[in-house]
Order: C-alpha cells, then sequence, then structure tokens
C-alpha cells in the first residue's frame, strides 16, 4: 500500500479552480477573496457556496430566481432525523427544489471493516441503521456464511428470525410516532417509546445489550434464549397489540393527521422502482417486493405470511404499511415461537476465519427496505472489500421528486413518512 | 465448493445462464454461478448496453437494481463496478461486474435507466474516484467539497492523502489563522 | 376634582401593577400545567425534582431564563430586535387591564372594554412580525410572516362571532355584558355558533396547537424566536402563556357567565365576600380552558400552513356572518 504518484493521479473532473486559486493567495500570503460577503450579498444569497458550482445538478439548485431563497434545513434542524442538511429552495412557502446534503455522520465504516476481522466487522455494523441493529448484523453475517461456507443450526437461524422481526414491530412503530411528531403531535412518539422499551428489554435479556447488540455471529447467534427473554416476550405478546392500537387511535383517523398525509408525496410504483426505493416505502406504492418473499433468507421460506401492498404511494399509505406490517411481523414472532426446534445455536467455527477467495451477496429485509451486503475475500482473515447498501441512503434520492410543489411544512412531514435513519445514510 | 452446502434457496440458474449466454455470447466473461447469484464480467465500455437489455429484455426482465457498488482490485489491476439485478423471473441475484481502467477510470452512468443509481454513483465517485460520465450530479456526497483524495481506494494512506487536501486535513474551522474576521464586523455595534 | 383625579390616576396605577406582577405567576401556572398535564398524557412522570411533586420547575426555568446569556445575532437590526418582545409582552399584559376578574376587580371598566381588547391584543402580531424581521434569520422571517397571515385572518372571525353577543346583549363592556348573562342565562345558550367559531379562532390567535404555525419546532425551529435568548425570549414565552390565560378568561366572561357562579343563589353576594366568591369561579373557569388548550396540544398533531388560512376564510368567516345575521334577525323579530 504505497501512496499514489501525484502525476497518475486521474485528473478531477471538477473544476476546482476557485480552491486553488484560494490555495495559492494562501501561499502567497494574500487575503481570500470573498465571491460574496453576506452584508452586501443580501438576505436572499445567505447560504449559497462561495465557490463554482461543480455540477449541473449543483448549478441548478443553487442559481436562484426572483422571490427565491434557501433554507438550510439541518444540521441541527429539531427533526431532520439525525444530521443532515437539507438545502430547500423555496419561493415563499412554496418549496421549488431540495438537495439532501449527507456525510455529517460519516464514519467510514467501509474501509473499517475492510481492516477488521470477519468476526469483528459484525461488531462495526452495528451502529448504522442504529432503530434495526440486528438486521445491520443479519446481511453481514449470511455473507460470510455464504463466503466460509458454512450453515447456522437451525435454532440459531429461528432466534435470528425472532430477533429480527421483533425490531421491526420497534423501529415501525417509532415511525407511527416520528411522523406524528414531525407534523407537531407530541404524544404518539411516547406511546411508541413504550413499546419499544419493552422490545429493547428483551433484546438486552437476550444479547446483554440495549442497542448495539453484537448478538450474530459467524455462523449462529452469541447465545440461546433465556428465561428473562421468554418471560419478556409473553408478557410483551399479550399487550403488544392493544398498544399499537391505543396509538392507532391517536394518529390514524384523525382529520389533521388525515388530512396532512393523504395525497401528500404520492411516489408512483415505477418512479420508486427507478429511484431505488425499497421496503414498505416501496410496498406503500403497489409494488410487492419483499426480500422475503422475492429472495427468501433465512427461514422465511419455512413462515406463511404475504406480501401486504397498498395502492395509493402517499404518506398516508406508507403510514398504514409500516401498521401493517408491525401486525405482520408479531404474526411471524407467533409463528417463530410456535416452530421454534430445540438444539445447538453456534456452528463450530475458529476463532478468526479465513475464507476462500471468493465473492458474496447477502440482501435482507431490513425495516427501511432492501439492506444487502457484498464482500470480498482475498483467503485472508478480513474481508478485501466490505460493501453496504442502505435503503434509507437510497430512499433519500425520493425527496427532491417529491418536494416540488409542496410547503415548508411537508418537508418534513414527507421525509418522515420516508423514515430514513442518518446513522445508515451516512455509515 | 469444499465445505459449501446450497444454502436455503438452491439457484435454479441454469435457464438464466442459458438464456445469458444465447443473448449476450462471447461477451460474457467468468460466466459463474454461486448458491443464489449468477455472475459474469463484461467490458467497462459495454455497461450500457448489456445492463439496457437486462432491463428490457422480457425474458430476463431485470427490472431493479439492488446495489452498485465500486471495488479496487489494487494498484497493478483495475477497478471494478458492480451491478446487482433482481428479477421476478429467475430466483438469482445477478451479478454484472464491469471492469473500469484504473489509469483512466470513466464509465458510462446509468442514470437514465434507473434514477436511483445517482446516489451510488456519487458515492463510487466520492469513496473511488470513478467518474460517472454523464451524471449530472457528480460531486462528492460524503466527503467535504474541497476533499481531494479517494479514501477507499486501496492506496489511500490517511495522514498523506489528508496532507493534500487544501486544508492540509484540519477543518478550516480548527484552524484560526485562517479566519476572515472581517466579515463579522468590528463588534462596535 | 383635583383629588378625584389623583384617585383615579392611583387606582390605575395600583391596578396596573397588580396585574403586570400577575402575568408572572399566571405564565409559571400556565407553563407548569403544561409540562405537568402533557407529561401525564403522555404516560411520563413529568418534572417532579423541585418542590413537591415539582411544583417549581416552571418557576425555576423562569429564573433559568433570566441568568442565560442575552445574544443578539451580528446582522440582526437591534433596535427593532430588542423591541419585538416588549411589544409582544405589552400587548398581552395591556389587553388584561379590561379582563373582569370579579365584581369591582376589573382594572378599567371601559364602555368599550371588547373594542379596546381585540384593538390590543392584535398588537401583539406588529411585535411577532418585527421579531421575525429584526432576525436576520429566514425560519424567523417565515415565522413572522406566518404570524402576520394567521393573527390577522383569524381576526376577523374572532371578531365577527363575538358581534353576535354584543347585538344581543347591546354592550361592548365586560361587566354589562355578565351582568346581562345574569340576567338572561349565559351567552353559550344563545349563541352556540359563536362560541364555536371564537373558540376555534382565539386558539389560532394566540398560536396554540393544533394552529401553532408560527413556533412550528418541527419545521421552523421556532418561528420569530429562533435567535431570541435570555429574558428577550423568556417574554416571548411568557406572553404566549399569558395570551392563553387572557383568551381563556375572556371565553369564559363572554360565553360562560365569566364570574357568576353556575347556581344564581349567592351570586348576589355583596362587598369583598362577592369579590372573592367571584374571582374563585371566574379563575375555576378559565383554568377549565386552559387544561382544554394544554389537552388538546397532548392529543392533536398541527394542521398546515394553506389548511389554516383556508379554514379562516372559507368555514370560520361564512359562519360568523350567518351567525350574525341569525342572531339580527331573532333580536328584531323577537324583541330580545
Amino acid at each position: 500500500m504505497t501512496k499514489l504518484d501525484p502525476e497518475t493521479r486521474i485528473p478531477d473532473p471538477i473544476e476546482l479552480d476557485a480552491i486553488e486559486e484560494a490555495r495559492l493567495r494562501a501561499a502567497a500570503g494574500l487575503a481570500p477573496i470573498r465571491s460574496s460577503t453576506p452584508e452586501y450579498a443580501g438576505f436572499d444569497q445567505v447560504g449559497i457556496p462561495d465557490r463554482p458550482p461543480q455540477t449541473e445538478r449543483e448549478r441548478e439548485v443553487y442559481s436562484l430566481e426572483e422571490g427565491e431563497m434557501l433554507i438550510n434545513m439541518g444540521p441541527q434542524h429539531p427533526s431532520t432525523h439525525g444530521v443532515m442538511r437539507l438545502v430547500v429552495k423555496v419561493r415563499g412557502e412554496i418549496v421549488v427544489d431540495i438537495d439532501p446534503v449527507l456525510g455529517y455522520l460519516h464514519r467510514g465504516i467501509e474501509k473499517l471493516c475492510e481492516n477488521a476481522t470477519y468476526t469483528t466487522v459484525l461488531t462495526y455494523v452495528d451502529p448504522m441503521d442504529y432503530l434495526a441493529t440486528m438486521h445491520n448484523e443479519h446481511a453481514p453475517a449470511i455473507a460470510f456464511e455464504k463466503l466460509y461456507g458454512i450453515r447456522p443450526p437451525k435454532r440459531a437461524e429461528y432466534i435470528r428470525a425472532l430477533v429480527v422481526e421483533l425490531e421491526r414491530v420497534s423501529s415501525h412503530g417509532l415511525m407511527m410516532g416520528f411522523l406524528a411528531l414531525d407534523m407537531g403531535g407530541l404524544t404518539p412518539i411516547l406511546y411508541a417509546f413504550i413499546n419499544r422499551d419493552e422490545i429493547v428489554d428483551m433484546q438486552s435479556a437476550i444479547s446483554g445489550q440495549r442497542m448495539l447488540f453484537n448478538f450474530f455471529r459467524v455462523g449462529g447467534v452469541n447465545f440461546d434464549t433465556n428465561d428473562e427473554f421468554l418471560s419478556r416476550l409473553g408478557t410483551w405478546r399479550g399487550h403488544v397489540l392493544k398498544n399499537i392500537e391505543m396509538n392507532e387511535r391517536m394518529i390514524t383517523d384523525n382529520e389533521i393527521f388525515r388530512a396532512r398525509t393523504i395525497n401528500m408525496g404520492t411516489l408512483s410504483g415505477a418512479d420508486a422502482i427507478s429511484l431505488g426505493v425499497t421496503g414498505p416505502n416501496l410496498r406503500a406504492s403497489g409494488v410487492p417486493f419483499d426480500v422475503r418473499k422475492a429472495h427468501p433468507y433465512s427461514i422465511y421460506h419455512e413462515l406463511e405470511f404475504d406480501v401486504i401492498t397498498q395502492q395509493s404511494g402517499d404518506s398516508y399509505a406508507r403510514y398504514l404499511q409500516r401498521i401493517a406490517e408491525i401486525k405482520q411481523s408479531i404474526h411471524l414472532i407467533d409463528q417463530i415461537m410456535d416452530k421454534m426446534p430445540h438444539g445447538p445455536v453456534q456452528a463450530q467455527v475458529p476463532g478468526i476465519i479465513r475464507p476462500k477467495p471468493g465473492r458474496a451477496y447477502a440482501a435482507i429485509e431490513s425495516p427501511r427496505g432492501l439492506y444487502s451486503v457484498y464482500s470480498i475475500s482475498d483467503g485472508g482473515p478480513n474481508p478485501y472489500r466490505f460493501r453496504m447498501r442502505d435503503p434509507s441512503f437510497i430512499s433519500l434520492q425520493a425527496m427532491p421528486k417529491l418536494m416540488p410543489g409542496r410547503l415548508v411544512a411537508d418537508t418534513m412531514a414527507i421525509m418522515a413518512s420516508l423514515d430514513p435513519v442518518m446513522g445508515g445514510v451516512d455509515k | 465448493m469444499g465445505r459449501r452446502r446450497a444454502l436455503s434457496t438452491p439457484a435454479l440458474a441454469g435457464s438464466l445462464v442459458r438464456l445469458l449466454t444465447e443473448r449476450f455470447g462471447s461477451d460474457l466473461r467468468d460466466l459463474g454461478t454461486d448458491e443464489d447469484t449468477v455472475e459474469f464480467t463484461i467490458d467497462g465500455a459495454r455497461n450500457i448496453e448489456v445492463l439496457t437489455a437486462l432491463r428490457d429484455d422480457p425474458d430476463l426482465d431485470f427490472f431493479m437494481l439492488a446495489d452498485e457498488a465500486a471495488v479496487d482490485y489494487g494498484l497493478d489491476a483495475h477497478f471494478e463496478v458492480v451491478y446487482h439485478l433482481f428479477s421476478w423471473k429467475h430466483p438469482a441475484w445477478l451479478r454484472v461486474r464491469a471492469r473500469v481502467d484504473r489509469s483512466d477510470p470513466r464509465i458510462e452512468t446509468i442514470t437514465h435507466l434507473w434514477e436511483g443509481a445517482s446516489f451510488h454513483e456519487r458515492e463510487m465517485y466520492d469513496m473511488m474516484g470513478i467518474v460517472f460520465t454523464g451524471n449530472r450530479d457528480l460531486r462528492r456526497i460524503y466527503m467535504s467539497p474541497d476533499y481531494r483524495s479517494f479514501p477507499q481506494r486501496r492506496d489511500f494512506v490517511l495522514p498523506d492523502d489528508a496532507a493534500d487536501s487544501p486544508a492540509a486535513g484540519v477543518n478550516p474551522l480548527e484552524r484560526p489563522e485562517t479566519w476572515d474576521l472581517s466579515r463579522f464586523g468590528d463588534g462596535s455595534r | 376634582m383635583d383629588f378625584e383625579l389623583l384617585l383615579g390616576l392611583g387606582r390605575f396605577v395600583l391596578a396596573t401593577t397588580l396585574l403586570l406582577l400577575l402575568t408572572v405567576p399566571t405564565a409559571f401556572v400556565v407553563i407548569q400545567m403544561e409540562m405537568k398535564i402533557i407529561a401525564q398524557m403522555n404516560l411520563r412522570f413529568g418534572p417532579n425534582r423541585i418542590g413537591p411533586k415539582g411544583i417549581f420547575q416552571s418557576t425555576i426555568h423562569g429564573f433559568k431564563v433570566l441568568a442565560k446569556e442575552d445574544t443578539v445575532p451580528d446582522q440582526a437590526d437591534r433596535s427593532t430586535f430588542t423591541l419585538a418582545p416588549w411589544m409582544v409582552f405589552m400587548a398581552a399584559a395591556m389587553s388584561m387591564l379590561v379582563i373582569p376578574f370579579a365584581p369591582g376587580a376589573i382594572a378599567a371598566d371601559f364602555n368599550i372594554g371588547i373594542v379596546y381588547f381585540f384593538a390590543v391584543l392584535g398588537l401583539s402580531v406588529v411585535g411577532l412580525l418585527v421579531a421575525g424581521w429584526a432576525s436576520y434569520n429566514k425560519y424567523s422571517l417565515l415565522g413572522g410572516l406566518r404570524s402576520a397571515a394567521q393573527m390577522v385572518s383569524y381576526e376577523i372571525p374572532l371578531t365577527l362571532s363575538i358581534v353576535g353577543a354584543v347585538v344581543l346583549a347591546g354592550t361592548l363592556s365586560f361587566s354589562e355584558l355578565i351582568a346581562w348573562q345574569l340576567d338572561h342565562g349565559w351567552l353559550l345558550m344563545w349563541q352556540p355558533i359563536g362560541l364555536g367559531i371564537f373558540y376555534v379562532s382565539s386558539l389560532a390567535e394566540v398560536n396554540r396547537t393544533p394552529f401553532d404555525m408560527v413556533e412550528a419546532d418541527s419545521e421552523l425551529v421556532a418561528g420569530p424566536f429562533t435567535e431570541y435568548s435570555g429574558m428577550r425570549f423568556g417574554f416571548f414565552f411568557f406572553a404566549e402563556y399569558v395570551a392563553l390565560f387572557i383568551m381563556s378568561a375572556i371565553l369564559v366572561s363572554l360565553f360562560f357567565g365569566g364570574w357568576l357562579a353556575p347556581w344564581p343563589f349567592p351570586a348576589q353576594l355583596g362587598g369583598f365576600a362577592g369579590t372573592l366568591y367571584g374571582i374563585f369561579w371566574f379563575f375555576l373557569k378559565t383554568y377549565i380552558f386552559v387544561f382544554i388548550a394544554v389537552w388538546l396540544r397532548a392529543t392533536l398533531p398541527r394542521v398546515r400552513v394553506d389548511q389554516l388560512m383556508g379554514m379562516a376564510w372559507k368555514v370560520l368567516l361564512p359562519l360568523a356572518l350567518v351567525n350574525l345575521f341569525i342572531t339580527a334577525i331573532a333580536v328584531v323579530v323577537f324583541d330580545l
């Protein structure tokens, strides 16, 4: 690993003249030039970067016509679901264009994983999509098992499916709350957290952690179920539907909520496929694509369930889709508990895994959509390349498509209905 | 395949392999199957042609781009842009590996086939420095706009490459000597 | 003559001082209610550390706000930026002048009290607009413009909704209105449509959920208040909660018989005892409506700004006009 010679560096396609010039001026001891200082630029010019636009699209977003201005929503905005920045071009209250600016939470997990052994990779992926941590571990675990050519015992697969479906219930439940919160409803989010807290307690009982579980292993899971987990699961199962319904009563038929979500942010099925939107958002647009059915992994081919879809593809359909999937997941949990076999939960694997050179692709259905891992082994103890496709990263591209013509108030409501998680977006 | 046993989804890949060889013939290299993946390699220059055919051919019907990723095979080798596709008609993921020359890493964008490829391509440009010609929004997505190196290349060495960026690897806000305080007024108001 | 003038002046100064002082505990109580009741409705504990059951939490918040650094953005227009919180707070405090707490406990019993009230409360929109403009912040600007649009629009149905009551009672003075209600029964029975319109519009007028467009914390961060800190923000905050109290008080005076007890018997109580008795009923009824506003905040999401304006102009305004029309005809026909 030597540093590339500057001469062989590829010519940068971007016009970096301004940056070059700034560097030269700094080297010569001159003060930097600013194309516009805030005092003289005028109020509507605030927020335009003081460098030439790098691409066609950037020029489009950052050039203002009469009566337009840019608003930076984020990175410290109360409801951007983490640290992201939406550059919103508005004309009065009407959104003209929107440009998501990412990277505030970028930790370079892919690069980190290339320097970690296969077992420790599973700890690095945890904080990606922090509302679906178990799912984050699931796909790499499957990919590494494919690379190593090993299959976890049946009971391990069932425990995996169980914790993953529990996580789906908690994540979808939170989406209900966040959607209402971004419209100003204070209560549903706290009702959702009651449900999530119980699930987190369960996960803590089985894995020893409350958020970053590190529960999956190559070839199995870390622990078998224990009494505390099972008793908590039983109690939770007794009243979870009542909890969900309590929250639903706050939201579903609320006149204001309906007025703000029906026909808002409508995404057609064809557009959703083209934009790479997956998961509940895609199914809400009427496309019955669910990795659990389309390409069954783990033990999903042994479970009975149908792919739920909605027709309209608007924010309300995305919300209804989440509720339907919560109920479906609870149904799946019942089936898993019925069918759970006995046996070991961990296959025999060495401490340091050295798979044969090869490639493996594993995709799972995370609460936000298709989450996949593409891993390449060169025979060494750590992956040569470890690539993660995060569904919320891709779903964000729908924002510039959905927003034009809507109001500023809808920005957050529509974004919340897409349910992105910034930890996953920024990797 | 040694210890490897078939996974839960046995690849019924025979028909797909036959279809692919029929359609593309000698274009395909390294056609191979995994437990649930069929893969082949193409030339980077032919990616649009092949992907359009895969998407639009009614027998193949790979309507969904599941993933688009870049792999760096090292200094003396090449880049690879890897497309993963999904079709209802075939119970296997299709992996198309397009080779890109390392000295001039350019490849056609596929944003006109799948709009959603845009963020993937921005990420690949940001991390690997692969230029997707025709992508109208090819700018940095994770790193800051003035960053000059490509962190996921195999030859990336952190201190050196960061020092090569205009701010010498330091956030400008952390370097008081670069602050232009005049724009904040003299504070007398 | 001179003595009477002096007495009147002295009485006025005393009354205004008392009212200004009253705003502080009122704001504390309403904020405390907001925190604690919403917490209970959210199945949380709410503040429970400061004082028994946490009852001094909002007081501590008040002192905390006093202790905060008071910042002014560099680009802001300093003079108007400083003036805005004062304008909003004074609008709320001045409108308290005509609130009829009890017989004999009105700071200024104008014969045009109702007109005065709406005129003065409407001034707060100027303060919000100025705050939004002076902050040199786009969120503030949008919030200020929203507040102007919203409050000006809702003032029209708000004012029209009580014209029916005024026509019925034939007076613009609060105390006479309450006296009328003592004879004829609460206006609630006479003006149910007017009451509905007034309640919805008053929520919008004081920026309460579901009409809290101005603040809209999930869209506009904090609207016109975004750049404020310290006691300047505290003034806005106080004014908002005092305005909620005032609106509930006016609602009670106009439609729920003000200081009157629900049953007639001891309402004839004279003197100081009568005043105390009136104050008791007045505050009880007022805080019931404050409670309902808090309850609404815990329950409802926020409407969108275009839906809000549509409601004012398409629903409430025609309804208020119809109400006024019917009332006027009834007054003429039945010679009320």
